[in-house]
């Protein structure tokens, strides 16, 4: 499988009147071609800006991207004009934001907001962009679309603004979606089917998706690897498959225990994670999650470096004590 | 069960944490400042000017600023510094008098109004309606028509006209504060109608009262002198800065001085209430606080 | 829709109705008659003009006749214009008075805009402090006075400019400017706000992962929110600019409808007033009219019903 993106070491950091938040601290991960990867953390982990910083639609000021590479095609993203990394948004690389109340323009028509990326990105006049968007939104299940371009987006349901997001996200075809938190706004029957709806549609297009959630039930059935995202920096990642069943670090393995999870009895607790996220200004000494960890040792906070281990074939973990298989079953009964 | 509690930090009423907030914002302190410089110049003026306001002087007509005459002598001979402080004394009076009034006949029927609440309150909302219909400075003029007589006949004209703002602010404030847990609280105990209006509402809309009141003094400073400025307002000879305009604007060419004083002063007064009174606005807006 | 308008006409005409009947009512209680002069005049004479014009008769039969006649355009006599009735006298100060109130307008909405939008665009920039300084400035100071420090300047010291007087362009620059002074203030101040709150929206963010030009997401999607609540100011704006200042028509000698009425008020021309004030609520009332009814095309969340 040939790389599609290949984050190197990116940093973003937030410049406010408190400090200097590390919003995104040191990650590097990667996308191939037609794969899916998902990026997994509480709110506030960082994976929603690391995945902004790629397309550079960070805020500046108060956020700068400090350092890294994001080769995209063999480009390096962060170098380009914004006049050339404009001509990739929307066309090579598109978005998925999660709100879909207030991420499209309500003074603007439906159809206006998907054609002007198809007169933008594939050089139609305003006929054909208004074709293809009715095209557009019978594929992702709108009915009477030809009649619904007239629309406005609060004549829209959240379900239903949300298809027209993802229309607008392929509607010039790109080589990679960015869908950030897109189930999470809207009821939980209708998040299958938008998940459904994507995964359908790429999969012609062989298209790649950065998935970003919180939510690791999501995870197992949508993508194929998982990056785990803790106080900006990547703490595990690996096959999502491995990552469900067999997961090397306490964050992990308490986010796991957060969702409910088919595969195990029913009577099993839900348990959620102890403490507050981290303070980015000031992150905890040594390890960023011991504070909140139930195996920490006095090693966590001494000489702790913040380098991933590979535990298993593709599957790395910055936790120490993750590197023997099923390590939580001792101390956790 | 008594729990000696450490307070870390200093503890600060409401009002103490709005007036730290009101001191950092520089422009409002600046607009404080003048406010008071020209209070006390208003109220001081015969020891600081050997001027009176109505002395005549011939041998001096129309004369530019000197050593003598500060900012100079107008038609008549009178000092222009003198007559300015003394037109400070007729504006300062407007701004608060008028703005007296404005509270007296606010406050209560906006309270009133949304306490009773239903058919009464739809009434004097509609009433409230068409007096935004009205030009206000239209209505003043022709309510200054109608009184004649004193300077309180200004502060009268102008108070009953600006009372609506106040009116609507005070029910809007109350009916909002109607709906939260603090009042519900109280009638849950057993508080009444009129109890809970007078210790919790109105208390609890003080701020945005404050603020709407310190507009409306620039408001109705303005409104005076432009009575003046039209012949109507204040009876010389006592000065009015609207009349100290007027006069002066008929020697715009040979004396400019006589009309551009009088005109930065309103200005300047102007601003500085304006400027106090977003100080006071951002002091005291609940949803700036952390 | 047509409900909404057809309601909110009903409401603008009881308003007028509302406004007619204190005004007169308050005509009714001024002490002294039209007919007070330095000399007196004789009781038949007052008498026999108070038959020619219909004041001996009851109140409310006064007032009733006098709102017929305004509803068919004729605001009544003018005591002291004793040539022409009032609806003519306003109607000749018209042209004046809007045409300044326009070029006022226009000038407050091409700096007001802009000056909101650079503000904006350049937050925490120097040019945001003084923009914001600015419109805080000419938000506060009265148009007569920034008048008359116009006046100084450019026509007593420099000579680039009459000091007033109607007819040419040369003389509407000055009054125009110091109409347009707090307005424009006000509309940079609301354009500012309007614009900081739609940049941090979740679609302007949409629009630029789309690719948009920053031009195009400022025209097309920044813009077309962030002016939607400078329109809702505007149109009262327009209404009391074209209405015009009578301190600005005097200090500038423009013979519009702002200094016929302080001429009405020297003279106790009390029809003089009584129109004038008829006619500005019901000017200002019809400028809100449209807005309204602009406001809904403009913003298609706004439904009425």
């Amino acid at each position: 499988m040939t790389t599609l993106l290949q984050v190197h070491n990116l940093s973003t950091y937030f410049y406010t009147q408190d400090g200097v938040v590390k919003a995104v601290d040191g990650v590097s991960y990667h996308v191939a071609k037609g794969e899916t990867i998902a990026l997994v953390g509480e709110s506030g982990c960082g994976k929603t800006v690391s995945a902004l910083s790629i397309v550079r639609l960070i805020p500046d000021p108060p956020g700068k991207v400090v350092s890294g590479t994001v080769q995209f095609n063999g480009t390096n993203l962060l170098t380009l004009s914004t006049e050339e990394i404009r001509r990739v948004r929307g066309a090579k690389i598109s978005m998925i934001f999660q709100e879909p109340m207030t991420s499209l323009n309500p003074v603007l028509t439906i159809g206006r907001q998907i054609s002007e990326a198809l007169e933008l990105h594939r050089n139609m006049d305003r006929r054909e962009a208004l074709r293809e968007t009715v095209r557009l939104l019978e594929l992702v299940g709108i009915p009477h679309a030809d009649r619904r371009t007239r629309d406005y987006p609060h004549h829209f349901s959240g379900g239903m603004r949300q298809r027209v997001m993802i229309a607008m996200a392929i509607s010039c075809r790109p080589q990679l979606i960015i869908a950030d938190e897109p189930t999470t706004a809207v009821d939980v029957t209708i998040q299958a089917q938008l998940l459904e709806l994507i995964r359908n549609i790429t999969r012609d297009l062989d298209t790649s998706i950065i998935l970003i959630t919180h939510n690791l039930g999501i995870v197992a059935r949508y993508a194929n690897r998982v990056y785990v995202m803790y106080a900006g920096m990547i703490v595990e990642h690996g096959p999502s498959m491995d990552i469900y069943h067999d997961p090397r670090h306490p964050y992990t393995l308490g986010l796991l225990a957060s969702v409910p999870r088919l595969d195990e009895p029913r009577k099993t607790r839900l348990v959620p994670i102890e403490g507050q996220p981290p303070d980015l200004i000031y992150p905890p000494k040594g390890c960023p999650f011991h504070p909140r960890c139930s195996y920490v040792t006095p090693s966590c906070m001494e000489g702790f470096k913040a380098e991933l281990m590979e535990v298993a074939p593709g599957h790395y973990s910055m936790c120490w004590i993750a590197r023997e298989p099923k390590p939580w079953k001792k101390t956790s009964s | 069960m008594a729990v000696a509690v450490e307070v870390a930090r200093p503890h600060h009423t409401l009002w103490g944490d709005a007036f730290i907030r009101l001191r950092r914002n520089r422009l409002a302190v600046a607009g404080t400042v003048i406010i008071l410089v020209i209070a006390l110049g208003a109220l001081l003026v015969p020891f600081i000017s050997p001027y009176d306001f109505a002395k005549q002087n011939y041998d001096a007509i129309s004369l530019g600023p000197s050593w003598a005459h500060p900012l100079g002598t107008d038609e008549l001979g009178r000092d222009v510094f003198a007559r300015l402080l003394y037109g400070a004394r007729t504006s300062l009076a407007v701004g608060i008098f008028t703005q007296a009034i404005v509270l007296v006949i606010g406050l209560p029927i906006g309270a009133f109004s949304a306490s009773v609440g239903g058919r009464v309150d739809n009434l004097v909302m509609r009433f409230v309606d068409v007096m935004y219909a009205f030009p206000d400075i239209l209505l003043i003029i022709l309510l200054r028509a109608i009184f004649g007589g004193s300077i309180f006949m200004i502060f009268l004209a102008i108070g009953l006209v600006a009372w609506v703002d106040v009116s609507r602010l005070v029910r809007g404030q109350i009916l909002s504060l109607k709906q939260r847990d603090f009042v519900t609280a109280a009638r849950a105990m057993g508080a009444t109608g009129r109890y809970v209006t007078l210790r919790h509402l109105l208390p609890n809309s003080m701020g945005p009262i404050i603020v709407a009141v310190t507009f409306g003094v620039p408001r109705a400073i303005f409104a005076e002198a432009a009575l003046s400025y039209i012949g109507i307002g204040v009876k010389p000879p006592t000065p009015s800065w609207g009349t100290m305009i007027s006069d002066g604007y008929n020697q715009i060419f040979a004396a400019p001085h006589l009309v551009a004083f009088p005109a930065l002063a309103i200005g300047i007064l102007m601003l500085a209430f304006t400027f106090l009174g977003d100080g006071l606005r951002d002091a005291l807006d609940p949803r700036l606080r952390r | 829709m047509l409900k909404f308008t057809v309601r909110r006409v009903l409401w603008l005409l009881l308003v007028l109705f509302a406004v007619a009947f204190i005004t007169f009512s308050l005509m009714h209680l001024v002490p002294g008659g039209p007919w007070d002069r330095e000399k007196e005049l004789a009781p038949q004479i007052v008498e026999n003009l108070n038959r020619k014009y219909g004041l001996d008769k009851p109140f409310f039969l006064q007032f009733g006749h006098y709102l017929w006649s305004a509803a068919r355009g004729d605001l009544g006599v003018s005591y002291s214009y004793q040539d022409r009735g009032v609806t003519q006298i306003l109607l000749e100060g018209l042209p004046k008075t809007a045409t300044l109130g326009l070029a006022a307008f226009l000038l407050a909405i091409f700096i007001g805009i802009p000056l909101g939008m650079a503000a904006a665009l350049r937050q925490n920039t120097p040019v945001d402090y003084v923009s914001v300084f600015f419109s805080m400035v000419f938000a506060s100071i009265p148009g007569f006075v920034l008048g008359i420090l116009l006046m100084i300047l450019l026509s007593v010291v420099l000579h680039l400019l009459p000091t007033g007087g109607w007819g040419s362009i040369k003389q509407v620059i000055m009054p125009a400017f110091a109409l347009a002074a707090l307005p424009a203030a006000y509309m940079a101040r609301i354009t500012r706000a309007g614009m900081l709150d739609v940049m941090r929206q979740d679609y302007i963010r949409t629009a630029r992962s789309k690719g948009l030009a920053e031009r195009i997401v400022l025209v097309r999607h920044i813009l077309r929110n962030a002016l939607i609540p400078v329109m809702t100011v505007a149109g009262p704006q327009l209404a009391y600019l074209i209405t015009g200042s009578f301190i600005i028509e005097s200090i500038f000698s423009i013979p519009g409808i702002g200094r016929l009425f302080v001429q009405g008020v020297f003279a106790r021309d009390y029809g003089l007033i009584m129109g004038t004030i008829l006619f500005y609520a019901a000017a200002v009332a019809v400028f809100n009219l449209v807005v309204d009814i602009l406001y809904a095309v403009v913003d298609p969340r706004i439904r009425y019903d």
